[in-house]
Parts: structure tokens; C-alpha cells; sequence
């Protein structure tokens, strides 16, 4: 079944962990350079010419880390370093933040998404999620409505008072006795239209559960929407600008973001279903044009870069 | 062969005598003597290497510009006999005037009562001063020494010098240039007392060779002695610059062309000696550019073309070094290195010669020829010692090594499997009783990590390529076509072998 591991616990980890050390001293004791095997994950579908039924859970390639390249030896570096914290955090079952990370070797990391990249690695390795590996982002998410459960020993009673915002849980599976009486689950773009809402009392008026990752959602926004969907079996939406930002929002929602690929069937929301203005509106109900407001040169780069279809290799 | 000066008659007639030795199967004796009257000196090249044919002198061409009237008449007196015949024949002749239009006189022989040997002499009169003759003849002799012209025979050499007037002339035959050749130089002053004084020096050799030797070799003694010696200006190898033998590496590398080859039999030789000399009293004027001397059918030959071109081509930076220049300086090429360290020298000699030599055949030097010997010598050189000319690239990679192993070296200690530790310890081949501090386990490590980039680095390109490519971008960029239908083999018996 989608969204289920086999061996996440920190036990196996921890033996994956020590398998990979030992074949790096296997190799380097018989004097070979060893071989790390990314595997690299994509969310689309670069079959042009048929209906495709792939759903993108599948590795499209993989790439070969040695000590040829000073790219690739910076990168085992990288992940060298940060898979020892997080040895360290799981042997001590403690938690620790991407960023926490970046500031151990802030000189040798220099980036932020080099430690980013680093955790996407070593979870592609140990054919885990982020949060198995004891990394945790600090929530962005808010969420308000007809919901209420536990967390870590602690409640969150929404239902109480339906328009006022938490803040999403950071650690999902310590999310307990889930009850809703919500008809649906409303996922908005941006932290200003869900303050609306909140101001304008929305959901006194309507049953609904309503979540924002103020603009890209993070990893626990991702996780926790996706567990309210599969416990509660809502329907639900999004509403975004009718901008390429929008559009990728939603794409992010739905199929998940590129970068964690590798992970995205267990952060999509395929049920996802888009809400707003489409860009054929504008034509369809005859809106005046001073309404519109024109494509920054950036917006209309970013907006092509990202939705052309990758060239076929 | 256009001769241009009265040195370089001189230079070529000694050259061929040294080719008729190198031809002979027994011990032979190789004297020059200059004969001083002045103006005149008279020049005799005697050697007891097989006889000469003749050809050799009629072939020369003197243009009168080189070489004046007043400075020599173009005659030549030969004596030569082979060890077949029964009679020493005795010519002269005259090189001025154009080749078809030469006459041989031929005088009277001289009979050799059924003695058994062979030998020639040539001998001319000329006009110019011992000094001007004795700087190219003694540069000619240290370029020699190198190649170390083997003839079967167990005879050591007793080279000589004389001197006169009690003024000791430098000491520039103090050693064998011939392994079995005895060479003397013999000068006679008229104009003195006439005192001669001779010195005997024994041959004092770096490293002996038998006569199965090869050419390479004896190539490869001769460069060594050669750079012992600095550049073979001291009698003796340099005690206080080379107190240890690990200060001096020295590999070769041969090519030869194969027979589809557009001139096949061509063989390339090139011996590279990297030496590391602390900051001595022992001064080199050239400071640590680097002195390529050229060698062509065994006798020092000037800088081809073709052998610029191919020091120019070599990825030097695959050997950690940056080329600035190679310059020709017209017996050997001036090689001019960006940020050597000051105290690492560089001597490298290229030898081509045609595997049938002497014979009737016309060849050019080979640039893809000359690039495979000094590479392949290269890489001997790295393969033999480690760290030795580590490619830029690799050096950098390096620099990864101690992070790298303290990673490595923490998720082991920091570990609290003890079953894992110990597995570790196990293939670190780190004792299991010992106290594992993580210095030590993090030193094992880093030196196993260099190792292996050493072994990645030194591995010729060739062989990386037969890995398959998965990305594009790791392809090597500098894969020169024409290298890959020359047959070639290292120096040491290594042999390579590459898909046609």
C-alpha cells in the first residue's frame, strides 16, 4: 500500500547506516573507490506520446558518487558529515532541525541547500523519509477549523473555537485521536487570504478544516494534510492565484516537489483538486482587462522553465 | 649532411667513429688527438670499430660560407680496415666542390700480415684554435656519456687526458662515454716545452650495467649518471646533493611505430629523472627549467619540430606540473615550468632511432611517437613512486582526505555496536587488544582514501576510458586519435597493450 514503509524504525536505520560505513572501508581496503548510488527521483512524466499510467515511485536513473570528481568528493563530504548527526540522533533518539545541522559546519556547508541536498541523499540511501532520520522542520503550517486531536500529550481543540489558527504539528506521528466534523478541507496559498477567513469568521459559517503552508508548504504541512485526507477521508481543495507560483503550489501539493522526489508518495495529495480562478476565466466570464494584471518577465520564465515538458532523453 | 663548421666536421667525424664502435663486437679504443702548430692543428679520429665503407665521408657537404679555404682544404686522410681484409687501405679526399664531382685517390695500402683486426682513421689539418675545438668536443663527449654505447666486452675503460705546460685543462674525460669503448683525448701543444702529462682516471660507475643491457637502459644509467654528476660537470657523483639515492627518480618510456605506421621501425626513448635537491652550495645556472637533450640515431642531434610540438601537447597538468614554455635551444630543448617547487629538478632525454639503424631508410621524427615516450616515462614514474607527479586534479581530491576519514572514522567510534566496531577494526586492520584512539583510526583511513585517489590518478587514461561512461562530462578531453595505432611499451619490461 502506498505511504507504507518497511523498515523505518531507528534500529534499521542505524543497521543501514553501518552497512553503508562498512562497505566504504571494504572498498578502501581493497584499494577501490567506493561507489555511492544516488538514485534520482522525478514527479512527471516524461512519456510524451502515450497515456501513461506511471505514477512516478519509481527511480528514472541513478547517479554514481566516486573520488574522480571534486564535485562528487565534496558531496560525500557533505554526506559523510551529516549522516554521522544523524547516527548520533537517532542512537539518542533526539531531534534536530535541517538548519541546527547547517550550523555545525556552517564554513564547510556554506549553503543551507547543501545540507538540504545531503539529507535528500542519505534518505534516498536508507530509502527513508526526512523525519525518520530524526530531521524535523520547524512547522510553518497553520491550520484552523472543525478538527480537534493530540500532540505529544498535548490538545488541540479546534472545534472549540474553529477560527483560531494553529500551528501544524511537526511530528505527525505523534498526532492522536484525530476527530473531525468537517464536510471538507480548504488549503489556501497564502497566510493573508487564511487570515481573512480567520477574520471574516469563515468557518463559523462553514464546516471545514482549513490549512495554509503560507506559500510553499513544508515538509510537516505536507504530512499532516496528507494524514488528515487518509484518516478522514475529506474531500479536498486548494485555492491559489492564478499565477505560475500558484500553479506550482498546487503541483507541489498534489505530486510533490522535485527536490524530494524521492519522497514524494508519501507527501502527495493526488485527491487535491484545484480551486480558483483557472486562467481560461478570465476569457469565459468576460473580465475587463484592467483587472489582469500583467506577467513580470521573471513570473513568465520561472512560469515556462517549470511547466515545459523536460526534453526526452 | 651539410656540414657548417669546422666543430661540426669535427663533431660528425668523431660521431661516425663512435658509430663504427658501437657496430663492432669486441673492445674497441676511440682517440682524438689535436695536434697543435699553430696556426694548424691536425685532427686524428682513430677508432678500432669495424672499418668504414666510405660512404659516410663521400656523402658530406662543406659549403664554403661554413667552413673557408683558409681555414681547411677539404681534405680528408683515411686509413681504414675491416676485419676481413688482409690490408689496410689508404684514401684522400677531397670535399670541396660538389659530391658527383669528388675524386677518391686512392694510395698506396699498407699490408696486415694476416693480423686480424679492424679500425680507421681519419685525419685533417685546420686552422682554427684548441679552445674553440675542445669546448664542442668536450660538449659532445658529456652528451655521450648519456647514451652509453654498449659493445660486447668485459673490458673496463681507461679514458684519457693529457694535459701540458703544467696547466691542468678541466677534467671533462674523466669517466667511460662508451661502456666498452676506450676514448682518449690527446692534445700535443708545439708551442710549449712539450710537456705531457697524462692522467688515468678509472671508470667510476653509478650503476653498472651487463651487456644484455638494452638501449633504454643504458639510456636510463647514462641520465642518472648524467644528473648525479650535474649534468656531468663533476668527475664524481655530487655527495653533498645526492647523499641518498631516494632523492633521485628516474623512470623511461618507449614507443615504437608499428608496421602500418607511415615510417615503421621508428623507436622513441625518453628517460625522465626528477630529482630533489635541497638548497646547497652546489649551484645550477639553469635554476630548475628544465634541459631536454636530444638524441638521433645514437649522437647528440639538434631539436626537431616535431619534438617541440609533442613537449607542447603533453598534458603536463596530469602530471601536477604547468608547462610555460618549451624553447629550443638548438641541441636541447629549454623547458620552462610555472611555480615548481625550487628545489625539484626535472631531466628528461628523448632518443629516436630506427630499429634497423644504420641503414638505408629516411624518417621524421614523430610527434605522437615522442608524446607516448615521455608519457609513458611519466607515467612510470608515478607508478613507481608514490605521490610522485600527482595530478593537479588529484592533489585536490586529496585535500578531502582528512575530512572524509574524520566522518568515516566518527560514525565508527561513535557507534555503540561493539560487533561493528570491531568489524571495522577488522578491515582498518587495526589490532582488536590495542586501545583504538580516533587519531589512529581516522589516520588509517585517510591514508587508505589517498592511496586510492594515488591509484586512480596513476591509472593511464586509456584504462579509466574502458570504464563505462555514465555521464557524459567524465569523458577525458584530451584523447589524441593518431595515439592509438602506435604500438608502445614502458621501459622496466612493462608492457602495455591497447585495442587497435
Amino acid at each position: 500500500m502506498e505511504g507504507i514503509r518497511s523498515s523505518t524504525r531507528s534500529r534499521d536505520l542505524l543497521r543501514k547506516i553501518k552497512e553503508f560505513t562498512l562497505s566504504i572501508l571494504e572498498d578502501l581496503s581493497e584499494g577501490l573507490s567506493p561507489l555511492i548510488f544516488i538514485q534520482s527521483f522525478r514527479t512527471y512524466c516524461t512519456n510524451l506520446d502515450s497515456i501513461c499510467s506511471c505514477r512516478s515511485n519509481k527511480p528514472s536513473g541513478h547517479e554514481i558518487l566516486t573520488f574522480q570528481k571534486e564535485s562528487h568528493v565534496h558531496r560525500i563530504d557533505v554526506l559523510l558529515r551529516v549522516l554521522l548527526i544523524v547516527q548520533q540522533l537517532l542512537q539518542e533518539n533526539k531531534h534536530a532541525s535541517k538548519r541546527d545541522i547547517y550550523y555545525m559546519h556552517p564554513l564547510i556547508f556554506s549553503d543551507q541547500s547543501v545540507v538540504d541536498r545531503a539529507i535528500n541523499d542519505i534518505c534516498i540511501l536508507l530509502q527513508c523519509s526526512r523525519h525518520n532520520l530524526n530531521v524535523v522542520s520547524v512547522g510553518n503550517g497553520l491550520v484552523m477549523g472543525w478538527l480537534r486531536f493530540f500532540e505529544a500529550g498535548r490538545k488541540f481543540d479546534c472545534i472549540n473555537s474553529p477560527n483560531t489558527a494553529h500551528t501544524v504539528p511537526v511530528l505527525v506521528e505523534d498526532v492522536k485521536d484525530l476527530v473531525s466534523a468537517a464536510l471538507y478541507i480548504l488549503v489556501v496559498e497564502k497566510e493573508s487570504v487564511f487570515q481573512r477567513l480567520e477574520n471574516d469568521k469563515f468557518c463559523s459559517k462553514n464546516r471545514c478544516i482549513v490549512i495554509t503552508g503560507r506559500g510553499y508548504p513544508d515538509v510537516p504541512t505536507r504530512r499532516f494534510l496528507r494524514l488528515l485526507v487518509d484518516k478522514l477521508c475529506l474531500p479536498v481543495y486548494c485555492l491559489v492565484d492564478c499565477d505560475p507560483y500558484g500553479f506550482d503550489i498546487l503541483a507541489t501539493y498534489r505530486f510533490g516537489s522535485m527536490q524530494m522526489a524521492y519522497d514524494a508518495k508519501f507527501l502527495r495529495v493526488p485527491q487535491i483538486q484545484w480551486l480558483g480562478a483557472f486562467p481560461s476565466d478570465s476569457e469565459n466570464y468576460d473580465l475587463p482587462k484592467q483587472c489582469l494584471l500583467p506577467l513580470t518577465i521573471e513570473g513568465d520564465t520561472y512560469s515556462k522553465d517549470q511547466w515545459l515538458p523536460p526534453a526526452p532523453s | 649532411m651539410d656540414i657548417s663548421s669546422v666543430q661540426k666536421l669535427c663533431i660528425h667525424l668523431i660521431s661516425s667513429a663512435v658509430q663504427r664502435c658501437r657496430l663492432s663486437e669486441g673492445l674497441c679504443r676511440l682517440s682524438v688527438v689535436l695536434k697543435s702548430s699553430p696556426p694548424i692543428i691536425r685532427v686524428s679520429i682513430s677508432d678500432t670499430g669495424t672499418g668504414s665503407c666510405l660512404e659516410e665521408f663521400q656523402d658530406l657537404k662543406c659549403n664554403r660560407e661554413g667552413i673557408g679555404t683558409e681555414k681547411w682544404d677539404g681534405l680528408l686522410s683515411i686509413k681504414t680496415t675491416s676485419i676481413s681484409d688482409n690490408k689496410i687501405y689508404h684514401y684522400h679526399l677531397n670535399l670541396r666542390g660538389s659530391v658527383s664531382a669528388r675524386r677518391l685517390t686512392r694510395l698506396p695500402s699498407i699490408p696486415k700480415n694476416d693480423a686480424k683486426f679492424s679500425g680507421t682513421e681519419v685525419c685533417l689539418s685546420i686552422s682554427e684554435t684548441i679552445d674553440a675545438l675542445l669546448k664542442d668536443i668536450k660538449h659532445y663527449f658529456q652528451k655521450m656519456l648519456i647514451l652509453k654505447i654498449p659493445v660486447s666486452s668485459t673490458a673496463t675503460l681507461m679514458p684519457f687526458i693529457c694535459t701540458q705546460n703544467d696547466m691542468v685543462r678541466n677534467l671533462y674525460f674523466n669517466e667511460t662515454f662508451l661502456k666498452s669503448v676506450a676514448a682518449e683525448l690527446v692534445i700535443e701543444r708545439g708551442d710549449a716545452s712539450g710537456l705531457r702529462c697524462e692522467n688515468v682516471f678509472l671508470p667510476n660507475e653509478c650503476s653498472p650495467l651487463n651487456f644484455s643491457s638494452s638501449n633504454v637502459e643504458r639510456l636510463k644509467s647514462g641520465l642518472e649518471e648524467y644528473v648525479l654528476k650535474h649534468r656531468n660537470s663533476l668527475n664524481n657523483k655530487c655527495d653533498s646533493c645526492f647523499c641518498s639515492r631516494e632523492k633521485l627518480k628516474i623512470s623511461s618510456g618507449v614507443a615504437s611505430s608499428m608496421e602500418s605506421h607511415r615510417s615503421p621501425g621508428l623507436i622513441v626513448e625518453a628517460v625522465i629523472a626528477i630529482s630533489e635537491l635541497p638548497e646547497s652550495l652546489c649551484f645550477r645556472s639553469s635554476g630548475n627549467k628544465t634541459e631536454v637533450l636530444h638524441f638521433k640515431d645514437f649522437s647528440p642531434s639538434s631539436v626537431s619540430i616535431a619534438s617541440l610540438n609533442a613537449l607542447t601537447s603533453i598534458d603536463w597538468r596530469s602530471y601536477g606540473l604547468t608547462l610555460v614554455s618549451a624553447v629550443d635551444q638548438v641541441d636541447h630543448a629549454l623547458i620552462e615550468w610555472e611555480s615548481l617547487p625550487p628545489y625539484l629538478h626535472i631531466d628528461m632525454v628523448i632518443h629516436c632511432y630506427h630499429k634497423q639503424y644504420p641503414g638505408k631508410y629516411k624518417y621524421q621524427p614523430d610527434r605522437h611517437l615522442i608524446k607516448k615516450g615521455v608519457k609513458l616515462a611519466l607515467d612510470d614514474l608515478k607508478e613507481k613512486h608514490t605521490g610522485l607527479l600527482l595530478s593537479a586534479h588529484a592533489v585536490k581530491i586529496c585535500s578531502y582526505a582528512p575530512d572524509l576519514a574524520s566522518s568515516i572514522a566518527g560514525i565508527i567510534l561513535s557507534s555503540n555496536d561493539l560487533k561493528f566496531r570491531s568489524k571495522c577494526s577488522t578491515l582498518l586492520e587495526l589490532s582488536q587488544s590495542q586501545a583504538i584512539g580516533k587519531q589512529t583510526v581516522e589516520d588509517r583511513i585517510k591514508e587508505k582514501i589517498i592511496s586510492v585517489i594515488e591509484t586512480n590518478d596513476r591509472k593511464p587514461e586509456k584504462i579509466k576510458e574502458a570504464a563505462p561512461f555514465l555521464f557524459e562530462d567524465d569523458r577525458p578531453q584530451d584523447l589524441d586519435p593518431a595515439d592509438l595505432y602506435l604500438e608502445e611499451h614502458a621501459g622496466g619490461g612493462n608492457v602495455f597493450s591497447f585495442p587497435d
